[in-house]
This record gives structure tokens, sequence and C-alpha cells, in this order.
């Protein structure tokens, strides 16, 4: 028993560093104990992705015809369906994001929302700017309701997300994967995915400190009046001449 | 191995690197072997290998996890059933 009991400790203390990475691993590791603490100390570590919006469909036309796409604005009854909390949705109207859902017949698949020039991250204090805003977008909570998960579902919103951003030649769509969601982050790697920049952020309380590779590096907030700015330049994909004009054809 | 399981098999082993032994009746989403993207391009590429078109519908876990059940749906549509 004891000896069971041991074991399935070690499992868990091993795990994240099996699952993550030493470096990631440690990190969740501190998170979690931190968390224990107080729920006001925490560690939150995120990829800053480009993904090219590339003119070749994800899905064949036998399998998209039954789908649409539509901006869902603030008031429509698909937004009681997302899972976020109503004042960050209302947040999110506020800065002008746009939410892109996909449907079968009457029925929300998933939705992904967009931000224009800049996005103003809700979970720690920070700024995404695009250094590239007539050819950029944000996305950020890309979802899938449960029902549609393991299916056709994240190509479908993907399918739509391209035909919308295309249509409005855009050529780049940043994110931000938080490190530990490994699903998220394999599901990604198959659109092309580039890594554009890390950051860290470690909150507690009011303060929250920011540690990343793009300028300035190190932030130290003390309020939400203070935030740190950081540019997003797609140089990862340019540099291998993805998205391109005549890849958009 | 039928002639179907074979080819989707081959194909898994190619886009995945996955080098194992690929069970038919094997849940390869639980098994972690293919994920929520490539188990759409499995059904992609058999319509195109199979010449057979599915519905947007049919393609949910329970036709596509296991290489028996896809195979079975290929079936079906190449019987014409169903469609």
């Amino acid at each position: 028993m004891r000896f069971e009991y041991l074991q399935n400790l070690w499992r868990r203390a091993i795990g994240p560093f099996k699952e993550f990475g030493a470096i990631a691993g440690a990190l969740y590791a501190a998170d979690q104990v931190l968390r224990r603490l107080s729920p006001k100390i925490g560690i939150y570590v995120y990829e800053l992705m480009v993904q090219p919006i590339g003119g070749k469909k994800l899905l064949p036309a036998n399998l998209a015809k039954n789908l649409t796409f539509a901006e869902i604005g603030r008031g429509d009854p698909a937004v009681d369906l997302m899972p976020a909390r109503p004042d960050i949705k209302s947040a999110r109207f506020d800065q002008g994001a746009i939410c892109l859902g996909v449907f079968r017949g009457e029925k929300l698949i998933g939705y992904a929302w967009f931000c224009f020039n800049v996005y103003e991250e809700d979970e720690v204090r920070c700024t995404y700017a695009l250094a590239v805003p007539d050819q950029s977008v944000f996305d950020f909570d890309f979802y899938i309701l449960p029902e549609h998960r393991m299916g056709i579902g994240f190509l479908a919103v993907w399918h739509g997300a391209n035909e919308y951003l295309r249509s409005r030649n855009i050529r780049y769509t940043f994110s931000r994967l938080t490190r530990f969601n490994v699903a998220s982050r394999r599901a990604h790697a198959h659109l092309g995915w580039k890594c554009v920049g890390k950051a860290l952020f470690f909150q507690a309380w009011r303060v929250e400190l920011m540690l990343a590779t793009l300028a300035p590096f190190i932030f130290l907030s003390w309020s939400g009046k203070s935030r740190p700015r950081l540019q997003l330049w797609p140089d990862k994909l340019i540099a291998r001449g993805v998205g391109r004009a005549d890849d958009m054809r | 191995m039928n002639d179907e399981t074979a080819v989707l098999a081959n194909y898994i082993r190619t886009e995945t690197g996955y080098a194992g032994d690929i069970d038919p009746d094997e849940d390869l989403l639980k098994v972690g072997i293919l994920d929520s993207f490539s188990i759409v391009s499995l059904a992609m590429f058999a319509q195109e290998q199979f010449g057979v078109e599915f519905e947007g519908e049919e393609l949910v876990r329970e036709n596509l996890a296991k290489l028996s059940t896809l195979v079975a749906l290929i079936r079906q549509k190449q019987s014409g059933a169903g469609t």
C-alpha cells in the first residue's frame, strides 16, 4: 500500500517533466505549488506563434458543403454558448475583436476570435502589437464545442477562418499558445505554425513580472495601467518564403 | 489484414512516423497514434485512395478512431449504401 502510494507520488512528480521537458516541466511544477499557496500567485508560459494563411483549402468541397461561416456579434445567442466569462467576452467586443463562428446548419461547431492591429491579453497584462497590421491578425480562444472534437471540428473552424482571412488579404495569423497545452501544440503543428517568441509571466497579487525573448524582454507591472507591448513580426515565415503573394493564389 | 486496412496503416506510418503494429480494432486516438487533425487527414486520404465521398457528419470519432470502423464506412460507401 505504502509502495503504491510512493509510486503514484513519483509518477505525478515526474509526469510534467516527461510531458513538457526539463525547463517547462519545472515551471509547471512551480506553478502548481504556487497556486496551492495562493490562487493569486502563478506562472504563465506562452509561445507566440505565427501561421501562414495559404491559398490551399483545408477541406475538400464535399466535406465543406454543409458548413457556413459568419461573424458572431454582441448579443447573438451563440455568444452564450461560449464558455468564457461574460465580462471577458464583453471586453473582447469592446476592444474591437471579431468572433467568427462555424456552423453546420444552425448548429455552432466552433469559433475563433480575431483582433486587428493589437490584442490586449486578458489572462496577464500584455499587449501584442502586429508589426505588419495590414496583412496580419491575432487569433485567440480557438474553441471547438465538445461534441465536434475528434471529428471534423478542428479543420472546419480553420477552414472557415482561412477563407474569412484570405478574403481580407490577411497572410499571417499570430497566436499565443500556453506551453502546457500539449494537445493544442500538436494539433497546430500540422498547420505550419512557427514560434516567433516566448514569454513567461510571474503573477503575484497585483505584481506581474514578464520575461520574454522579444523586446522589452523584462517588464515589471504594478497595475493595469502599465502593460508590456510585444511587437510581433512574421519573420520566421518570410525567411522561409511562406505566405508571400504567390502563395495566396 | 485486408487491403484497405493495410493501405490505411501504411499511410498512418508514413504520416506519423509510428513504426509499431497497428491493430485494426485499436482506438488510435486513445493510444495517441492519431490526433484530432490526423484522423480527418486519414479520412481525406481514404476518400482519394478508394474513390468514395464522405459527408461531414460521418467524420466522427466512432467512424474514424479505429481502422476497422473506417474500412466499414469505406465499404458502405463503395456499395452505395447510406449515400
